[in-house]
């Protein structure tokens, strides 16, 4: 029925009206295609369009006059003016009227006639009939009885059993054989792994295999959740929810967030310590607005917000990462399955847009002062010296223009520079009169000379008169200057982007421009144009030769200041992303169909309604944020959401597979029952996410080997129920790069810090890799690393040829390989069959069979480190060390 | 991670689609595994030369003559508001003629399209929604205003998997990054292998165009193959003691391929194997270079090409509009060479051609303080050109027209998801039943837009 849903909802023109498609399954297929050949098609194809984009806005939740256009039963019925419709009456159906602004009040849409044609089909379309295949309502159990709305049960007595308890019901009414226990080599790389990312060490493995108490197992559980390496493993996970980047989207690289990593590494820290998850939800929200006492340690969680895009950015993560709701769907219409309204978007927009990004400074005021003091008095010397050299860089075009004839014959002479001749310059200028193919008249005339074998009396000639026509173009180019200075208002920077000018200019006519900047601009290499700067042009670095002694000194005085001011500012302060209250918190209005220049109502700043008893209370004072992280980690879906999550990443799907859409087109539960039980539990500890992972990893149903069964993969092929381990056929990015360098041990374990691109010298774990949203590496993007630029619930994870190459072929597996040649070499001696043994107790947690040894022992058996490092090449390609089982 | 049911599912996408449901049901978990598409494809294949930055229609390939007759008045009407402060209208500096048996007009800085328009498509009536680079390239790539989405090559390549498995699916070529980077050939929500595989061809050497092409330590073919061998040993092994895992397999067959790959990719992405003659054509620019690679990646069954004309946004000449004609020298020779030798190889009538910007360029001098010079044109986006040729494709017309001046499309209006919906048509794919589900959402490239341009079809 799913199945068939989806491949349904996919035929209408608006892909995500499914509830209409639910219904008319229901009635025989055969009846839809008939119909849908005639009236249906055309309403789909027609009407229905028309309806959603120019009516829906204000007439489904909304309910703008009482009416609504979502169903021929609503339409029928009719809003405060009576009915819309009456089929087969276009001229008596108000519908029509309004639409043709036939009559005398209602005159819909209010932004605008339709065009002819969107009418003349609505009124075919009522003359038809009006009909309106299926039973079109919004969604019937959409409203508050919704499941995921639901507050938390109480788990029933039957649960003392824990989570094997439901996952073994579900075995037994499936009538499927659960595997047997993994053993505990593979039981340990898995919780390792799982745990830490990283795998377990061969000293691990043999003190957990040798271990005969009962608790065994938990203690290794209990380590790895006190491990470091335990908050960067779960920490990724948040961060891919987080849509974590070290910069924001811009045209050409990112625009930087220097301190976002402060943020990556609360989260990291948040995890370690167990912070309480319903805390670690409001910091994200609201930490500058929580108790005195908590603000310190929780305000670098609003992160999470600072590196949002914008307000709507902001909507739509925190809603769907904490609460597992699609609000961001609402943002042009009524959401289509949900019960949330578009106003609900509008109301939660306005609490962030009362918010505004601020950077909180980790050190003292005054600190902050004195470096703001010191970097403006930087600045200001630096600009001194840029305004001195440009008025120098003036001077010296002038100067030398004036020389123009003497450079002109000396050049077409060949002469060496004499006299007051410069040498580069007159390089420049050979080069310059070498290359007859000018965008501009104004050389032809000497060129055309050249053609005619001249005496230098007509050269000379022609270069005065050049000359003096360039002089005369300088002067033209300074007037142009001058008038545009004066429009500007006496501003300068007028290409500064960042002025935002928008006043006139002049400028002098293109031709003229093309000869002017020929000799004097600047260079400018921009949109398509590689200009490398004018025969007179010397840039601020080659001012230098031509400046005299006082002009040196007071240009060499002022560098001196800088570099002495900062030397003592010393680096940038650190300070945190963060949210602060804004000036002015107030509500915002609808936009009506997301259009902002189209605004309805005012939406109140308040929760959301769907998840209220009773109508929201409006939040009045502040922006409302505290009040929405409180609303939001009261909500029972705060729980159901994170508890399904660990869930995912130790089994490999979630209760609920649509992670972060618990709504009505999101999946059902596998297990309703369990997901209650354990989110009550997560609920009842405090919100320990620790002791979750500890519950869920002690469950007899994690320890599962994950040997597959064919008469149990017939039954559940995808492992729904549990039957079986799960099985990753690949690590992901982070766990596999850093498993190669823990086994060659090179990792640098350092936890914390500034972000570092991927490369050769670069040994640090892969949370610490540079993200980018502008530029993301493709080497992070071979190994399925998400878009940051949107949240992401789940990796894919994908295998292809390119990756294969990444293996073969790479310094970074080579160089892994070569590491691990030499640390075996000194951990196991000269004798091959140690080392052999010592490599898979590192990469595999076991030792090799018979088969394996003599594989390895008939590798590397004429000797030498370049067979060895192609060996354990192979051995970190393997299926079985890039995967966890 | 991708699960079975939710990778055919969207696949599945058709309704009364006899067949194509079981077929899928046989395939295997192989993500680029090819796939028929929803009804019998015009093209197999698509190579979208993108001119980023912004070409300016009203110079190229929409003539205005209005605009020489009012050169340097204002334009009637209200003043229209543009992004930036924008000035009296200004003619094109270049003459337009006719060509071909189609008479269509193109102008004089576009002579080898010109010769053969006949096998062009020119729609005159497209229009954009926004006036930024960002969101009308995101737009334009994507189908979306925001960054995430996956982009038109990752949706193709989706639908239809890939012909080479020693090639990746869609590959972009830059030197450089355009504006807004790798997000313009995102794979979004969907599997990685479906994004573009970016390639910065400044270079012509496969081992600099590749990562990881070449063996870092150089090991012999032999030596190669040897632990090759030995790996496929470990693994098989492995795979005996763990029971059938399709998706490890699937991870263990990456090495056959990669192996395979280096020598394939080698020849596939070395222009110099090209004789001198066809080179030349092409050996104007990288973009010109790029139009090269794309026939030959093109030819060898890789899905999707894009060929950006540069970094940055080289076409976005505000200050001056003549920048043009030195970015269309080196464009136009190439785009008439890559058509020729398409056709020479039997592929041009399976193949898209897409060439166009993410908006065009006002009639209008643009005259505002950003810019040194008053002599171009601002961003527009009520109207601008895009040529489409190939497979499935009428050529040898224009569809649509905008206004007098070239500012606003009027006649046959067409949306960018009117284009992205025609191309998912010639590629055999009804664009509102090519959907993905992601977070509880039937997505589609066109969203809940789009209609197919069905005049243009062949």
């Amino acid at each position: 029925m799913e199945a068939c849903q989806r491949r349904f909802t996919a035929r209408g023109l608006v892909a995500y009206n499914g509830s209409m498609l639910r219904a008319m399954l229901t009635v025989p297929v055969l009846a839809i295609v008939a119909q849908a050949a005639s009236d249906g098609d055309f309403f789909e194809t027609k009407i229905r369009p028309i309806l959603v984009s120019r009516c829906h806005a204000c007439h489904t939740k909304t309910m703008m006059g009482g009416l609504r256009l979502d169903s021929r039963e609503a339409l029928v019925r009719g809003g405060k003016s009576g009915a819309a419709v009456i089929a087969g009456k276009p001229s008596g159906s108000l519908l029509i009227q309004a639409v043709q602004r036939t009559h005398a009040r209602l005159k819909m849409p209010p932004t605008g006639a339709l065009p002819k044609e969107e009418v003349d089909l609505l009124v075919e379309w009522v003359a038809r009939g009006a009909v309106w295949p299926g039973t079109a309502q919004a969604p019937a159990a959409g409203g508050h009885e919704f499941w995921s709305f639901q507050p938390l049960r109480k788990p029933e007595a039957a649960a003392v059993g824990g989570i094997d308890s439901f996952v073994e019901a579900k075995w037994k009414q499936a009538g499927l054989r659960p595997a047997p226990a993994a053993d505990r080599r593979t039981l340990i790389r898995r919780v390792s792994l799982d745990l830490t990312g990283l795998p377990p060490t061969p000293e691990q493995v043999e003190a957990f295999v040798t271990d005969r108490s009962a608790d065994a197992f938990a203690k290794v559980v209990d380590r790895l959740l006190e491990s470091p390496h335990y908050g960067e493993r779960w920490g990724r996970y948040w961060l891919d929810l987080a849509r974590y980047s070290d910069g924001l989207l811009a045209a050409g690289v990112d625009t930087p967030l220097p301190n976002a990593y402060r943020y990556r590494d609360w989260v990291v820290n948040a995890f370690n310590r167990d912070l309480p998850y319903d805390l670690f939800v409001k910091a994200q929200i609201a930490a500058d607005l929580l108790p005195e006492a908590d603000r310190h340690d929780l305000r670098p969680g609003l992160g999470f917000q600072a590196i949002a895009r914008n307000a709507d950015d902001q909507v739509d993560v925190t809603t769907k990462v904490f609460l597992g709701l699609t609000v961001g769907c609402a943002q042009c219409h009524d959401h289509k399955y949900d019960p949330i309204p578009t106003k609900d978007y509008y109301s939660l927009l306005g609490i962030f847009r009362s918010s505004a990004k601020d950077q909180y400074a980790l050190v003292s005021p005054e600190q902050v002062e004195l470096y703001e003091r010191r970097k403006k008095e930087a600045d200001d010397r630096k600009e001194r010296i840029a305004d001195f050299l440009k008025d120098q860089q003036s001077h010296l075009v002038d100067t030398l223009a004036r020389r123009t004839a003497d450079y002109m014959v000396a050049a077409w002479k060949g002469a060496e520079a004499s006299g007051k001749l410069d040498a580069e310059t007159l390089a420049r200028w050979k080069r310059y009169l070498s290359d007859p193919d000018k965008e501009h008249p104004y050389m032809k005339p000497w060129f055309a000379l050249m053609a005619t074998h001249p005496s230098e009396e007509q050269v000379r000639a022609e270069a005065e008169k050049f000359q003096k026509f360039f002089l005369q173009l300088i002067d033209d180019a300074k007037e142009v200057d001058d008038k545009n200075y004066v429009a500007f208002g006496g501003r300068k920077g007028m290409k500064d982007e960042k002025t935002r000018q928008y006043t006139n200019i002049v400028s002098l006519p293109v031709l003229k421009f093309y000869q002017w900047r020929e000799l004097a601009a600047e260079p400018y290499r921009k949109d398509g144009v590689d200009w490398p700067g004018g025969v007179y042009y010397y840039s601020a670095k080659e001012m230098d030769r031509w400046l005299n002694g006082f002009a040196r000194d007071y240009v060499e005085t002022l560098r001196a200041e800088v570099k002495a001011i900062e030397t003592e500012m010393g680096p940038a302060y650190p300070f945190l992303h963060t949210l602060k209250e804004g000036d002015q918190p107030r509500d915002v209005r609808v936009a009506i169909r997301g259009d902002g220049k189209n605004l309805g109502e005012e939406a109140p700043r308040r929760f959301l309604t769907a998840l209220c008893e009773g109508e929201p209370e409006p939040i009045t004072k502040g922006s409302g944020r505290m009040e929405l992280a409180e609303a939001i980690a009261r909500s029972p879906l705060a729980a159901r959401v994170m508890v399904n999550r660990v869930w995912q990443h130790h089994f490999g799907h979630g209760i609920v597979r649509s992670a972060s859409n618990f709504g009505q087109m999101g999946e059902r539960p596998t297990h309703p029952e369990l997901l209650e039980y354990l989110a009550w539990r997560f609920q009842e500890s405090g919100w320990s996410l620790k002791a979750l992972h500890r519950e869920m990893l002690l469950s007899r149903t994690y320890q599962l080997s994950s040997r597959t069964d064919a008469a149990s993969n017939e039954k559940d092929p995808d492992n729904k129920l549990l039957w079986r381990g799960h099985v990753q056929h690949r690590l992901d990015l982070e766990a596999l790069r850093d498993s190669m360098l823990a086994v060659s041990g090179e990792l640098d374990s350092t936890v914390g810090g500034k972000p570092s691109p991927i490369g050769d010298s670069n040994f640090r774990r892969s949370l610490y890799l540079t993200v980018s949203r502008t530029r993301l590496d493709g080497t992070m993007v071979l190994f399925d690393f998400p878009d940051p630029n949107a949240t992401a619930e789940d990796r894919a994870v994908t295998a292809g040829p390119l990756q294969g190459l990444f293996f073969l072929n790479s310094p970074f597996v080579a160089s892994r390989a070569e590491a691990l040649g030499k640390r075996l070499a000194k951990e196991a001696g000269e004798d091959a069959a140690a080392r052999i043994r010592r490599a898979y107790g590192l990469l595999l947690a076991r030792g090799p069979d018979a088969e394996e040894l003599k594989l390895g022992m008939d590798y590397v058996a004429a000797g030498g480190a370049k067979l060895w490092q192609q060996y354990l090449q192979a051995l970190l390609a393997s299926g079985e060390f890039t995967s966890v089982n | 991670m991708l699960d079975r049911r939710t990778f055919l599912q969207g696949l599945g996408g058709g309704f009364g689609l006899v067949g194509l449901q079981g077929e899928l049901a046989g395939a295997s978990m192989d993500p680029l595994a090819v796939r028929q598409p929803h009804f019998p494809a015009k093209a197999k294949h698509v190579i979208f030369l993108f001119l980023n930055g912004g070409i300016s229609h009203v110079d190229t390939f929409d003539p205005k003559p209005a605009l020489v007759k009012h050169d340097g008045e204002p334009m009637p009407g209200s003043k229209i508001k543009t992004d930036r402060a924008s000035g009296n209208l200004m003619r094109s500096p270049w003459e337009f003629r006719n060509h071909g048996q189609s008479g269509t007009e193109v102008s004089e800085i576009f002579p080898e399209v010109a010769r053969r328009i006949d096998d062009f498509c020119v729609i005159r009536s497209m229009y954009t929604d926004s006036g930024n680079h960002g969101p009308s390239l995101q737009l334009m790539n994507c189908g979306h205003q925001l960054p995430g989405r996956p982009s038109m090559g990752a949706w193709i390549t989706y639908g239809l998997g890939s012909e080479n498995r020693n090639l990746p699916g869609f590959v972009v070529l830059c030197p450089g990054f355009p504006v807004l980077g790798s997000s313009l050939w995102s794979a979004g929500y969907m599997p990685s292998v479906y994004g573009g595989v970016h390639i910065q061809n400044s270079a012509v050497e496969p081992e600099k165009l590749i990562p990881n092409l070449r063996n870092s330590q150089q090991l012999s073919a032999a030596e190669q193959k040897r632990q090759l061998g030995l790996l496929e040993r470990l693994n098989g092994k492995y795979l005996s003691r763990v029971g059938e895992q399709p998706q490890l397999e699937s991870a263990v067959q990456s090495m056959e391929a990669a192996f395979r790959l280096q020598a394939e990719a080698t020849d596939a992405f070395d222009i110099r194997k090209e004789p001198d003659h066809v080179r030349a054509r092409y050996d104007i620019s990288d973009f010109g270079r790029g139009c090269l690679l794309a026939l030959r990646l093109v030819e060898r069954g890789v899905r999707a090409v894009q060929v950006f004309y540069g970094n940055g946004q080289p076409w976005d000449n505000h200050d001056d509009i003549r920048v043009h004609a030195s970015l269309a020298k080196k464009t136009d020779g190439a785009i008439g060479a890559l058509v020729d030798d398409l056709k020479s190889r039997g592929l041009f009538e399976e193949t898209l051609i897409l060439v166009g910007s993410e908006f065009g360029r006002t009639p209008m001098i643009q005259n505002s303080g950003l810019e040194k010079l008053g002599q171009g044109r601002d961003h527009n986006t009520p109207g601008f050109t895009m040529l489409m040729a190939g497979g499935g494709v009428k050529g040898g017309m224009t569809y649509g027209a905008t206004d007098d001046f070239g500012f606003k499309a009027v006649e046959k209006r067409t949306h960018v998801h009117d284009v992205h919906a025609t191309a998912l048509h010639l590629l055999g794919f009804d664009h509102t039943k090519l959907t993905y589900r992601h977070a509880g959402r039937d997505f589609r490239l066109t969203d809940v837009h789009g209609n197919v341009v069905r005049d243009i079809l062949a």
